[in-house]
């Protein structure tokens, strides 16, 4: 089992401007020295609130955003600073699904126009072959024959994310990025779209990296969780291992705050004070204004290292005994 | 059942007119709450849980919209008889509601305190309309929104928001998602209504700040008395807040039960679907069964059962006949012809 891709320190910073002349006053971090690894036919799964820094990192990877600091490895090969020619190449690898499959298919185009595109700029594929390969990837995602010639707005959402995951693998990537590809979809529709994200896995020998708030989907898809809090990983593990026993008090109070549909669950429901919020003091833990644990002196003024608990376990926690002191 | 209901709806019919035909909204929706009770109410899109919901203050626009038949009942009273303006009276009375997105439901440009003292001013104005002449012997306005302001005050309190005395001056903008969905519940309690309806009052939210707010709905249910239709499409929000669940599908309630009851033993094929289709614990890859096919069209719905063409165990009777609700348990009823009337 090999690395398909490996992230190092990865960082974005997006300028915040300000002041009379709008210069730049500061930086706004939203992705803050990431690192984790994807091996080949596994799932990660990103996991955080809103304005974690999931999609961005996901964006950096597929380079549709610059990263400030870090660095990308693709199948061992940096692709941190490819040229844009080089890209096009990588993107036919890397692909993207995208959260709201309305607004990510363009309305003037057909189905068949929309998911042969990527054939045409990638393979430069046109004709009947483009169309033959356009309907087995369209019986591939579950779509029919007479879809073909139909526009996006005639589809339900399930449908719609058929459209967009069709197109994701029509340049037949090894690794896929999905920013949230159920969040906008009811229940029932949703376990069908994740289950044919599973048979294509198998069928393709796919990696995916999920990006989802839906821990109860994660647990589902993912083989490895990664944990973000306001832009760094606080705790890394294998799925299992995050809901038997997660030790960082975030992941902690996440897994206790998610609505379980059993009402005869017993568990201590860890409910955390505020929310998140970007204006925490630069130094210290990103989380130590909203811990309920009780915090050591450290945990306002140094910001915890991920550091490896156990094997495959890395946590980023002051508290966690395994942490080294600071010798301050 | 000694208890009379507050809320009673009896097979509402709602049709909306559009240029591609009639959409039947709502065919036969039968609900019942009791003073004090949190029903919770489950569906998918399209399924007419924020129709029946509205159609309690009656703010579905009418045209397009139509109610064909039935009934809605609010602690005896006739609703679809009054008129509009006994309505407002209502409304501000007896109704809270609070919606799904917290950003769009504030007015940007006006602070929170503007905001709360309107709508405190206004449920204390509704019902005493005092002639013009009379008017003098009011409490000054300056006195009214004196008092407006203590109460608006004392509602953040009652609604947790930290530091309510000072950031009553902020603007929404200054609030977050989590707050302001707070500071909609602390309007919605303006009045004291005996209903508070929450339509997806979390969805937009974090798990965090979800766990937040259905905490501080169940302490209000506790400390206020109040009567929650809690409308939802997530069956662990339900779980976790109701007492009582109500499941809807393509415009009527097909099975309603307590809740502990309708997880550990649902009746209708669509709610068995509908659980299994949520990732729990303890499901393996693969184990996940999604309901095939998706919500029929709401034009030209499915004759008999709008269930029936996704049903697994179809009878030849479901495709012909609408089936009635039967009781399958204690306050368990459904409606599905697998399970026969009179147990």
């Amino acid at each position: 089992m090999s690395r398909l891709l490996e992230v190092n320190n990865l960082s974005k910073y997006f300028p915040v401007r300000g002041g009379l002349l709008n210069r730049v006053v500061s930086d706004f971090r939203a992705v803050d020295d990431v690192s984790f690894a994807l091996q080949e036919g596994k799932t990660l799964g990103l996991v955080g609130e809103s304005g974690s820094g999931k999609t961005t990192i996901g964006k950096c990877i597929l380079r549709l955003l610059e990263p400030t600091a870090g660095q990308i490895l693709y199948d061992g090969a940096d692709i941190t600073h490819l040229k844009q020619s080089e890209l096009r190449r990588l993107r036919g690898e890397i692909q993207m699904i995208y959260q709201a499959p309305a607004a990510s298919l363009n309305g003037r185009m057909t189905v068949g126009q929309i998911i042969g595109e990527p054939l045409w700029i990638h393979e430069s594929l046109k004709g009947n072959a483009a169309r033959e390969r356009v309907l087995e990837l369209m019986n591939v995602v579950g779509l029919k024959e007479e879809h073909y010639y139909r526009y996006p707005h005639e589809f339900s959402g399930g449908q719609q994310q058929r459209i967009g995951i069709a197109r994701a693998l029509a340049v037949q990537p090894r690794l896929i990025v999905l920013d949230e590809p159920t969040s906008a979809l009811d229940v029932s529709v949703q376990a069908q779209i994740l289950n044919l994200l599973q048979d294509l896995q198998d069928q393709f020998d796919l990696t995916y990296l999920f990006i989802s708030h839906d821990l109860g989907v994660v647990r589902y898809m993912c083989d490895e969780v990664a944990l973000l809090y306001l832009g760094k990983i606080v705790e890394v593990a294998a799925t299992e291992v995050i809901f038997e026993a997660p030790k960082h008090p975030y992941t902690q109070a996440l897994i206790s705050a998610i609505p379980e549909p059993d009402p005869d669950m017993q568990r201590e429901e860890i409910i955390i004070r505020g929310d998140l919020s970007h204006s925490f003091p630069q130094q210290g833990c990103p989380f130590a204004p909203r811990c309920h644990a009780d915090k050591l002196a450290d945990c306002d003024t140094i910001p915890p290292p991920l550091i490896e608990v156990e094997r495959r376990h890395e946590v980023a926690c002051h508290l966690h005994p395994a942490m080294p002191i600071a010798l301050t | 059942m000694d208890m009379p209901d507050l809320l009673n709806i009896e097979n509402l019919h709602l049709e909306f007119d559009t240029y591609d035909g009639v959409v039947k909204v709502l065919a036969g929706v039968d609900l019942q709450m009791r003073r004090g009770d949190v029903l919770g109410l489950v569906g998918e899109t399209g399924c007419g849980k924020s129709m029946t919901a509205l159609s309690v203050p009656r703010l579905i626009p009418m045209p397009p919209g139509r109610i064909t038949a039935g009934r809605v009942s609010f602690n005896g009273e006739d609703i679809l008889s009054k008129s509009e303006s006994e309505m407002e009276a209502f409304r501000a009375r007896h109704v809270g509601m609070i919606f799904q997105d917290p950003v769009t439901n504030l007015n940007p440009l006006f602070t929170i305190r503007e905001q709360l003292v309107d709508a405190v001013l206004y449920q204390r104005a509704q019902g005493q309309k005092v002639p013009g002449r009379w008017r003098g012997f009011l409490p000054s306005a300056r006195q009214m929104r004196q008092e407006a302001h203590e109460r608006a005050v004392e509602l953040m309190r009652l609604t947790g928001i930290p530091d309510g005395d000072k950031r009553i001056f902020d603007y929404p903008h200054q609030f977050s998602g989590g707050m302001r969905q707070r500071v909609l519940i602390a309007m919605a309690l303006a009045g004291d209504p005996d209903l508070l309806i929450a339509d997806e009052p979390t969805t937009a939210l974090d798990v965090t700040i979800q766990a937040q707010i259905l905490r501080l709905i169940r302490s209000l249910v506790a400390q206020l008395g109040l009567t929650v239709l809690l409308i939802t499409h997530n069956l662990g929000v339900v779980a976790r807040s109701c007492e009582r669940v109500a499941v809807m599908y393509s415009g009527r309630v097909i099975e309603e039960s307590p809740v502990r009851e309708l997880f550990r033993n649902p009746k209708h094929p669509y709610t068995r679907g509908l659980i299994a289709a949520v990732p729990q614990k303890d499901i393996s890859r693969g184990g996940l069964e999604g309901i095939p096919g998706m919500i029929p069209n709401l034009i030209d719905p499915p004759a008999g059962c709008r269930f029936h063409p996704r049903c697994q165990q179809v009878m030849d009777v479901c495709r012909a006949t609408v089936p009635p609700t039967v009781a399958v348990g204690l306050e368990h009823s459904t409606a599905c012809f697998l399970y026969p009337e009179d147990l």
